[in-house]
């Protein structure tokens, strides 16, 4: 199963991409980290794997 | 070498005191349980550390550890978000980890020996994989490893009806970079879930070499009510020996008995070490107090007789009962009932609940 995360730029903080695909927008969770993190800065590649196996991200 | 520690999951064998906080911070011996898996790594000379956090209470695991200098660690934060898990969660620190062997910790484990043994052993080897095994009584419980004649593990099944063998498979192992394409092959198992065991089922299946390292020393995965009294007893005992059984002043603190300098003792006050009173708590009016008994911040004990229980914290025990085996969240109120004698009942008591005796 591709693990898709996406790694905020600011400060290195990891988010997996079921957490940026619920919360479409989301500031980074990182302490004290201002960036904004989404789903659409993942590569278009892993976005369209994402929703293609969307059963598999989700419990 | 790096770190990956996991602190995400439910917690639901920790129900009700993991409705209101994540169980990785329940405290034992009054250290949250994942500060232990911190300073296994540190000891260990591992310092770069990611902490992998689930959707459930992730803020307050931050506020906790923050950056990770308070434990002299440097903390890189990994959220998972959903528990699709253990294998989930390792794919997802791929970017942190880059091309570093690391260790993988569960953070509700608490390990008496050290990481340096399994640590040296796995970097001196052509392993790709080390795990670490602990003989059980009841290996139908956990998943179980198979072992050849030079300790390699050649096989791991989980909670099988026939056992290969005693050898537990528990919550610390070493990667090198090859187990993120065995998990990039996994498919969910039948709980929806990618599963650790699966990942190193299928680097034996390409022919690789995985170690194991049997833990001899004490250890712990803290998951129930009755794992956070065992583990508290145990690391009360092993981290304060000396036993005491006298009346004290405030000036006179038993040995085995260890009291924040913030924390009042009142005269006529009942300390039976091993115990641990935490700061701005006060305790008096008779009261007795462990042994094996942890008192977190911020409580007032009266009358009360306190054994072999954790008390979180901001807490007041004013009943004449005994209060014994017991956990008690955050907040909790226990009184008395005017003649109404109770017989020592065992409680697990969530937030700012309140009991009368």
């Amino acid at each position: 199963m591709r693990i898709i995360a996406l790694t905020c730029p600011s400060c290195g903080t990891i988010v997996a991409a079921n957490e940026l695909e619920e919360a479409v927008l989301m500031t980074c969770p990182g302490l004290e980290c201002e960036e904004t993190l989404g789903f659409e800065q993942l590569s278009e590649a892993d976005r369209k794997h994402f929703i293609e196996h969307l059963d598999q991200y989700r419990l | 070498m790096k770190g990956v520690l996991l602190a995400g999951g439910r917690g639901t064998r920790l129900r009700p005191i993991t409705n209101t906080r994540p169980k990785q911070l329940v405290p034992v011996a009054n250290s949250p349980v994942i500060q232990y898996g911190i300073e296994a790594f540190r000891e260990a000379g591992i310092t770069e550390i990611g902490v992998v956090l689930g959707n459930k209470g992730r803020e307050r695991i931050q506020r906790f550890l923050g950056d990770g200098s308070e434990f002299g660690v440097d903390i890189t934060y990994i959220v998972q978000g959903n528990p699709l898990g253990l294998s989930h969660a390792v794919g997802c620190a791929r970017a942190f980890v880059g091309s570093d062997d690391f260790v993988l910790y569960l953070g509700d484990n608490i390990f008496e020996d050290d990481l340096s043994e399994l640590v040296t052993g796995f970097a001196n080897s052509e392993a790709v994989a080390s795990v670490a095994l602990g003989n059980v009584d009841n290996p139908q419980r956990f998943g179980v490893a198979d072992v050849d004649d030079q300790r390699n593990v050649t096989r791991v099944v989980e909670k099988p009806d026939d056992p290969p063998s005693s050898l537990a498979v528990l919550g610390v192992y070493a990667f090198s970079r090859e187990v993120f394409d065995a998990i990039e092959r996994l498919e969910p198992s039948w709980r929806g879930e990618l599963e650790i065991t699966d990942a190193i089922q299928l680097l034996l299946e390409d022919g690789l070499t995985i170690r194991s390292h049997v833990v001899d020393g004490w250890w712990m995965d803290v998951g129930k009510p009755e794992d956070v009294l065992e583990a508290n007893r145990h690391l009360l005992e092993t981290n304060g020996p000396a036993r005491a059984d006298e009346r004290v002043d405030e000036s006179e603190i038993p040995d085995g008995v260890e009291v924040h300098e913030s924390a009042t003792v009142e005269d006529g006050t009942v300390l039976r070490g091993p115990i641990s009173i935490a700061g701005d708590t006060t305790i008096g009016d008779g009261a007795s107090i462990g042994p094996y008994t942890s008192i977190g911040p911020g409580t007032t004990v009266r009358n009360a007789h306190i054994e072999n229980s954790v008390i979180i914290g901001d807490s007041k025990i004013t009943t004449e009962n005994e209060v014994v085996n017991s956990l008690l969240g955050r907040g909790s109120t226990v009184k008395s009932a005017n003649g109404m004698p109770a017989d020592s009942p065992r409680l697990t008591v969530g937030e700012n609940s309140i009991i009368t005796l």
